[in-house]
């Protein structure tokens, strides 16, 4: 024990001796392999304001991205601003490990509806949304045609079951993608569903869990009744995986965000609806996003909070979400004239944004993640009834609201 | 000064001896001690903490045996620890079984014995990680070999997810536990079988004594430590096993692939939860404690009983 | 006469060898045939009509297009450009694993096997017991263990913890080839008035040779395979990743490289495979020669 105290006493000493030089640094953390160069121009016109302090960008790939950030700043070693999916933002917020940032009210009208949901918790924004998305619904027209049917957009559950079971019993391919692996684009899935039938996973305002209720034990049944007309396995698929079946012709239809456009083959006729509406609710979407959180006691938090504002507005903030095919973040029409989402194709992800519901704030995210999948692994596995199930769930969220 | 130095002097040869053995194990016992038993002292403490990733340096709090009490009493966690056994028997039977047989094949005077050994191993030498994409490719549903294969010759009437069902999620699990663990009990087998005396053998074949009898009277006796030791050594593994479950399925479809291990690191690591995970991992370390002392004692009686040629220290 | 087999014996074992050998080298095989296949044609079944199930020429379609080609090995050195990088650092570590541990093992294995005192028993069990657990039980402290002493994201984070778990079965191993060594040998360098450590480095070393092969290539194996966890928790810097972590570069942000995986897994351990195939003999001849009995 001598040794280690004796070895934390000189790291300490040590990190001293380096502070005056860290206090120049502002160190971010992008995802992605490199820095596109919309961000570049930020960097440099910040180093330019700042003289004297520069700005130590890392790209890390997407696989070890998020744990970077967030086992640097539990090892007490944060960095000054990262890229992180909001939902944890909750938990790290909580957790002491970051900061609330200021958006300010001109900011704040800019964003689209829905989206400063995503980033707050108790009455306070934790980090600057940078990356939005919602869903919609691909359908190869192509399969549904050859399955006899009319490629139009299915308004209902119903509707969509009919397509699917179609086509799934006139061609070779199945009726629909149904991912039900335990990832965070699983649940996300069901979420679409969800909101479109009028249900909810908890209130904002008085943080209760609201899961367990009529229209989550609907849509819960809806999926497993998908489960019948959809590929095989779904246990074993997530949302990429999808995506490949769908370009190999396997499946007629499946949720995906907008940059599904650019992965499917160009071969592939197809139309982009909206997630069609359940019996008890109107059409709605989920709205994700990852914000650049600032993290506590980095050498510098107001000049990294700066920075995450610069990156995360005006032309960096368009330039990011016209590259990677993202829904947009800001609304950008009221700053500009041509915006890259005046297509058909994108209003059908633009449109539902009043409509869609947020991805849920939970301080267990995971358990958010783990309880919901257990519900939709066990419908598709036929191991309870959706009422079962569904309670079961909502316990699980409620211990990790 | 003199009598305090000669008070640790060594009188005797057995105390020279004693001091020159310490000696040469200290700084393996010092590493040791420093890299896995404080850890171990302090997974014990955490332990009784509510310690997360908010607090992981410091500002958890002590709260007595409250992770116990969840950790015991919840619902899925006897389900886990059966599922471990099960999965920690059926994997070392199995690879005791081919072990053998891999190992008799090897044994047997065939051409090319060598380059066969060789080919044998691989699966032992690769990173773990790495074979376990191949075996994530294989039994990939619509594109796998082994769904595709099975679909030919008509067991499936379509593409069939290995890892999508609870029974096959485990079963596929399992196969690729032996198919990684199975050359180094090969190989040790197959030493093992080698070092037994050849007069023996042919004292037996002069006597008229079948393969099979020879086999079941001299190898299975001489080579017996050898496969308790290797049984115990895989059993211990197995049961710690984690890479490869998680690779394959983080934990299966609903909790068909969680055993005692892959539940400690999704509430230590993967939810950030470190108090509840190191409760966990105590409990790993006294089951696993607990079925070591019983194989030990159980092996002690039965080679007394059939007097096998002692038991591996 | 005993080793010579009938025809129907003969053909039994090659049989049973074959079926064996696929079994272990499935995988492989799957692995390469996987590499060699552009991305599409990899997520493509083929194109079967409502109710028909896949005959034996679409499994072969499967295995065979015009695409093939290497493309995917060249491929892939640009997708992860520090892929030859990680390939070096698995070696690298697994060596160094190896080296450091033989530092601890030699002198701790050839006091277990010469000597009896106090303790000896009690302190082996103890040893073996580490064996009982995995660094997965471990993590947390262990990551502050290391982060205290500065290690977190440098070669050493990985090295120290696999150093640990390996001693305990590198004495066990050593000891039963030490013991094997007659100790005439060791009284007549007594007699002839040499310490002990002179007698430990001239007289046993010599002969230990294949026994320290054997633990070193054992060693060297367990340090190989069991990186990727200790890698995953307690590095994140680019530069020290072994191979198994590296290879998680090729999961992009929407889409899995699984051709260029295969590839970069398969030139990742041919290195190590080589070098097994040159040391596997001596490594058979020190097994059998006794570490086994015990």
């Amino acid at each position: 024990m001598k040794h280690i105290k004796k070895a934390l006493f000189l790291a300490l000493i040590g990190a001293g001796f380096m502070a005056p030089v860290q206090a120049a640094e502002v160190h971010a953390i992008i995802c992605g392999g490199e820095i596109r160069a919309a961000d570049q121009v930020v960097f440099d016109a910040f180093e330019a304001k700042y003289p004297g302090v520069t700005v130590n960008a890392e790209a890390v790939p997407w696989g070890t991205c998020q744990d970077k950030s967030m086992t640097l700043a539990a090892a007490g070693d944060p960095v000054g601003l990262a890229y992180i999916g909001s939902r944890t933002l909750k938990q790290l917020g909580r957790s002491g490990l970051i900061i609330p940032v200021d958006i300010s009210d001109e900011m704040q009208a800019l964003y689209q509806p829905g989206v400063l949901a995503t980033v707050s918790d108790g009455g306070q924004f934790w980090g600057y949304p940078h990356a939005f998305s919602t869903k919609a619904l691909f359908i190869n027209c192509g399969l549904v045609e050859a399955a006899g049917e009319a490629c139009v957009a299915p308004r209902t559950w119903t509707g969509l079951y009919n397509m699917a079971k179609a086509v799934n019993d006139n061609t070779s391919a199945a009726g629909i993608g149904l991912a039900a692996k335990d990832f965070d684009n699983t649940m996300h899935q069901f979420l679409n569903y969800l909101y479109s039938n009028g249900g909810t996973v908890s209130d904002a305002a008085t943080g209760e869990v609201t899961f367990n209720s009529p229209e989550t034990v609907e849509t819960l049944e809806f999926i497993g009744k998908l489960a019948g007309v959809a590929q095989e396995g779904p246990s074993g698929y997530e949302r990429s995986q999808l995506t490949q079946l769908y370009n190999d012709g396997q499946i007629g239809m499946y949720i995906n965000g907008p940059w599904g456009g650019g992965q499917h083959n160009a071969n592939i006729a197809e139309i982009v609806v909206p997630v069609p509406a359940g019996p008890s609710g109107e059409s709605g979407t989920l709205l994700i996003t990852d914000s650049m959180a600032v993290f506590k006691g980095s050498a510098d938090e107001g000049l990294a909070m700066e920075l995450a504002q610069m990156m995360t507005s005006g032309a960096a903030q368009y330039d990011l979400d016209s590259s990677w095919g993202l829904t947009p973040i800001l609304q950008y029409e009221k700053m500009m004239d041509d915006v890259y989402y005046s297509t058909d194709y994108w209003q059908t992800f633009v449109d539902p944004i009043g409509r869609g519901g947020p991805e849920p704030m939970f301080e267990d995210f995971k358990a958010l993640q783990m309880g919901i999948n257990s519900a939709i692994q066990g419908i598709i596995l036929g191991e309870g009834s959706a009422a079962d199930l569904v309670a079961e769930a909502a316990e699980t969220l409620a211990e990790g609201l | 000064m003199n009598q305090f130095i000669q008070m640790f002097k060594p009188k005797t040869k057995a105390q020279t001896t004693t001091l020159f053995a310490w000696a040469l194990i200290a700084p393996a016992a010092i590493y040791m001690f420093l890299i896995v038993v404080w850890p171990l002292v302090e997974t014990f403490r955490l332990s009784f903490t509510n310690s997360n990733i908010g607090t992981l340096m410091e500002g958890h709090d002590y709260i007595g045996w409250a992770n116990y009490e969840k950790a015991l009493g919840g619902r899925k966690f006897p389900a886990i620890v059966n599922r471990t056994f099960y999965w920690m028997f059926l994997s070392v039977g199995l690879k005791m079984i081919l072990g053998l047989i891999g190992a008799s094949l090897l044994a047997s005077n065939i051409r090319a014995r060598g380059i066969i050994r060789a080919l044998v191993m691989p699966p032992w030498i690769i990173p773990i990680a790495i074979g376990c994409f191949g075996w994530l490719w294989l039994y990939n549903g619509h594109f796998g070999l082994l769904s595709n294969f099975a679909e030919m010759i008509g067991i499936t009437d379509g593409p069939f997810s290995f890892l999508a069902y609870k029974k096959s999620a485990f079963y596929s699990a399992v196969v690729t536990d032996v198919w990684i663990g199975t050359p180094m009990v090969t190989l040790f087998f197959l030493a093992a079988m080698q070092g037994v005396p050849r007069d023996l053998y042919e004292a037996a074949y002069v006597d008229g004594a079948s393969r099979w009898y020879r086999f079941r009277r001299i190898t299975m006796p001489q080579i017996m430590p050898t496969v308790i030791t290797m049984a115990l050594l895989s059993a211990i593994w197995t049961f710690n096993s984690f890479e490869i479950i998680w690779i394959l399925t983080e934990g299966g479809p609903r909790g068909a692939t969680t055993t005692l291990i892959i539940d400690t690191y999704k509430t230590a690591i993967f939810s950030y939860k470190f108090g509840a995970g190191a409760t966990r991992a105590v409990l790993v370390v006294l089951l696993l404690g607990v079925f070591s002392i019983i194989y030990l004692t159980v092996l002690g009686r039965v080679s007394k009983k059939f007097g096998y040629a002692g038991v591996a220290k | 006469m005993m080793d010579k087999y009938s025809l129907p014996r003969k053909i039994a074992i090659y049989f049973c060898i074959a079926l064996f050998l696929t079994f272990m080298l499935l995988p492989f095989v799957e692995m390469f045939i996987a590499s060699l296949r552009p991305l599409t044609h990899l997520f493509h079944r083929p194109e079967l009509e409502v109710g028909e199930t896949m005959d034996f020429m679409d499994f072969i379609s499967r295995f065979w297009s015009d695409k093939m080609s290497f493309q995917a090995y060249s491929d892939m050195w640009v997708t992860v450009p520090q892929l030859g990088r990680y390939i070096f650092n698995s070696v690298f570590l697994a060596t160094a694993v190896t080296i450091m541990s033989m530092i601890f093992v030699i002198p701790a294995a050839y006091a277990y096997a010469r000597f009896s005192f106090r303790g000896k028993s009690v302190s082996l069990t103890l040893f073996l017991a580490v064996n009982m657990f995995s660094g997965a039980v471990l993590l947390i402290p262990l990551y502050k263990l290391l982060r205290a002493y500065g290690m977190l994201n440098t070669y050493w984070a990985m090295i120290i913890p696999g150093v640990a778990f390996l001693i305990p079965m590198g004495i066990w191993l050593l000891k039963s080839f030490l013991e094997k060594i007659p100790y005439e040998l060791e009284e007549a360098s007594f007699v002839d008035g040499a310490s002990r450590l002179y007698t430990l480095r001239r007289v046993i070393l010599p002969l230990a040779v294949p026994g320290l092969v054997v633990v070193g290539v054992a060693i060297f194996i367990g340090a190989y395979a069991q990186q990727f966890l200790f890698a995953i928790t307690f590095n994140q810097e680019r530069d020290y990743m072994p191979l198994p972590q590296g290879i998680f570069e090729f999961i992009g942000y929407q889409r899995v490289l699984w051709n260029e995986m295969m590839a970069a897994s398969l030139v990742g351990i041919l290195p190590v495979l080589l070098i097994f195939l040159f040391l596997q003999k001596h490594l058979i001849a020190g097994l059998t020669q006794g570490a086994v009995k015990e």
